[in-house]
C-alpha cells in the first residue's frame, strides 16, 4: 500500500514538473488591493494548494466544534444524570 | 481551456479533496475507526462466548491485519489458538510478539507468561519452567508464574520445590496456601513410607500437620504407619480421628479402621463407634461394617436383621448386593437361579458406577485420588452419596 502512494505521489511531482515547464509564460492577476505576475503553472498550483487548505481547515473546524459539543453534553449529563425511569 | 475558468474548476475540487482527507485524518484521530476495530472486537468476543471458535479466529486475524500495533488482539489469537490446541501456532506468535521491538515492558513479560503456558500445554516443562522462573525473578506477573511453576513441579512429582514456591506464593499474595502444602508433605511422606524410610515419613507427616492440623490424609497415612509397625491401638486413633476431620472419608478408612480394631482385639469400642456414626452419617459403609461385625459375633440371623431394617431406612444397591449375599445360602433350586440373577444384575450396575466425584470440577471416578486428575485441585474428590453408591 505504501509503496503505491509512493509510485502516485512521484507521478504527480513529474507531471507538476513537466507542466511548470510547458507553462513558464507569465500571466498578471489583478486582486484590486494587489496585482502580481505569476507564472501559469505557479498559479495553478496556488489555487490547488489553497482549496485544499481552505477544505481541510472547513472539515476541521466542523468536527472539532462537534467534539466539543459532545463533550459539553457529557459534562452535562454527569454533573445532573437524567432520572431513572 | 483558459486558465481562469482551469482554476474555476480546480480550486473546488481541491476543496473537496482537502475535506475529505481532514475529515477522514479526524475520524481516525477521534476513535471513529477505533470503534469500527472495538465492533470488530466484540463480533470475535461474541463468537467465542458462543463457542464458534472459528469464526473468532477469523475475525481476530482480520483484525490482526488490519491493526499490526494491537498486542492485545495478538494475544487474544495466541490464547485462543492454544485453546484449540494449536499449540505450535500460538508458540509462534506468542513468539513474535516477544522478539518484536519497541514492545512495552509490560506487554512482554505478558506474551512471556502466555508463552510459558504454551509450553506447557506442548509438554515443553523445562522451557515452560525456565521461562516462570525468569518472570518471577523479574517480578513480573509472579504469582501466576508462581501457580503455573507449582503445577509443572506436582506433574514432575517434585514436591520439596512444589513447597518452596507455594510457601513463596503465600508470602506474595497472602492467600493461605497450607492445604495444599499439607498434601505435598503427605506426597513425601507416602514416598518415604514406600522406600521403608519410617523416620522420614513421620517427620513428613508432622509438618503436614503443621500446615494443616485436621488434614484427612496425613492421618490416614500416620494410622497406616502405625497398622505397618503393628502398633494397631495407635492405629484406630488415627483413623478415628481421620473419619472425625472429615466425615465424608469415611468409606475410605473403615477397611483398614476395622482391620486394626479386630487386630487390636477392641470389637466393643469398634461396635460404639460405628454405632455412633450411623447417626451422623447416612452413607452404606458404617452399616455394612456392622453387618460384618454382628455376623462375626451373633451369627447370620443377627447380621440379616440388623441389614434389613438398615436398608428400610437407607436403601442402598450395595446393601442389597449384601443382602442377596447374606441370604444366598439359605435358598435353593429356582429361587437361588432368580437370586443369582439379580446378583449379576447389581454387581453390573455397581461396575458402571462412578463411586466419587470431583466437588470442584464435577469429574467422575472409580477410585479414589487425592489431586483429581481432571483440574488438579487436591481433596476434592468425595464419595458420592446416593442409592447406586455411597
Amino acid at each position: 500500500m505504501r509503496l503505491i502512494v509512493i509510485f502516485i505521489l512521484v507521478i504527480f511531482i513529474a507531471a507538476g514538473v513537466v507542466l511548470g515547464a510547458l507553462n513558464a509564460d507569465m500571466v498578471s492577476y489583478d486582486l484590486a488591493f494587489a496585482q502580481m505576475r505569476l507564472p501559469k503553472g505557479a498559479a495553478l498550483l496556488s489555487a490547488m494548494l489553497i482549496g485544499w487548505v481552505l477544505g481541510g481547515l472547513t472539515a476541521w473546524l466542523g468536527v472539532s466544534s462537534e467534539r466539543r459539543r459532545a463533550q459539553r453534553e457529557l459534562l452535562r449529563n454527569a454533573k445532573n444524570p437524567p432520572a431513572n425511569p | 481551456m483558459n486558465l481562469p475558468l482551469l482554476l474555476g474548476a480546480l480550486a473546488p475540487a481541491a476543496f473537496v479533496l482537502g475535506w475529505w482527507a481532514s475529515r477522514r485524518v479526524g475520524a481516525r484521530r477521534s476513535g471513529t475507526a477505533v470503534s469500527e476495530l472495538s465492533s470488530d472486537y466484540f463480533r470475535g468476543l461474541n463468537y467465542l462466548l458462543n463457542e464458534e471458535q472459528d469464526k473468532a479466529i477469523e475475525v481476530f486475524l482480520k483484525l490482526a491485519e488490519y491493526n499490526r500495533d494491537t498486542v492485545e488482539t495478538h494475544l487474544a489469537l495466541g490464547n485462543l489458538f492454544r485453546r484449540r490446541g494449536e499449540v505450535d501456532r500460538a508458540i509462534r506468535l506468542h513468539q513474535h510478539l516477544v522478539s518484536r521491538p519497541g514492545l512495552s515492558d509490560s506487554m512482554k513479560t505478558v506474551a512471556l507468561l502466555e508463552l510459558g503456558e504454551d509450553y506447557m500445554r506442548a509438554g515443553l516443562l523445562d522451557r515452560a519452567e525456565a521461562l516462570f522462573t525468569d518472570l518471577v525473578v523479574m517480578n513480573a506477573h509472579a504469582p501466576s508464574a508462581l501457580r503455573h511453576l507449582i503445577s509443572i513441579y506436582q506433574h514432575e512429582r517434585d514436591w520439596h520445590k512444589a513447597i518452596e514456591h507455594a510457601r513463596r506464593l503465600e508470602v506474595m499474595t497472602g492467600e493461605e496456601e497450607t492445604p495444599m502444602i499439607a498434601q505435598f508433605y503427605c506426597e513425601l511422606a507416602d514416598r518415604s513410607r514406600q522406600h521403608g524410610a519410617r523416620a522420614e515419613a513421620r517427620d513428613y507427616l508432622q509438618q503436614a500437620f503443621d500446615c494443616q492440623p485436621d488434614c484427612v490424609r496425613a492421618f490416614m497415612l500416620t494410622g497406616r504407619l502405625q497398622a505397618e509397625d503393628d502398633h494397631h491401638i495407635e492405629a484406630v486413633q488415627a483413623y478415628e480421628a481421620a473419619i472425625n476431620a472429615d466425615i465424608a472419608f469415611t468409606p475410605e478408612i473403615l477397611p483398614p479402621l476395622l482391620n486394626s480394631y479386630a487386630r487390636s482385639q477392641q470389637m466393643e469400642r469398634a461396635e460404639v463407634f460405628l454405632r455412633e456414626m450411623l447417626s451422623r452419617y447416612h452413607g452404606i459403609s458404617p452399616v455394612l461394617a456392622l453387618t460384618h461385625l454382628y455376623r462375626q459375633r451373633d451369627g447370620e440371623r443377627a447380621a440379616v436383621d440388623f441389614l434389613t431394617m438398615q436398608l428400610r431406612q437407607r436403601p442402598s444397591v450395595r446393601g442389597l448386593m449384601a443382602l442377596i449375599d447374606a441370604t444366598m445360602d439359605k435358598i435353593e433350586g429356582e429361587v437361588r437361579e432368580n437370586f443369582l440373577i439379580l446378583r449379576d444384575l447389581t454387581k453390573k450396575l455397581l461396575e458402571g458406577q462412578a463411586m466419587y466425584r470431583c466437588s470442584r470440577c464435577g469429574f467422575g471416578a472409580k477410585a479414589h485420588h487425592w489431586q483429581c486428575p481432571s483440574c488438579k485441585s487436591w481433596s476434592t474428590i468425595r464419595p458420592i452419596h446416593g442409592v447406586a453408591s455411597e
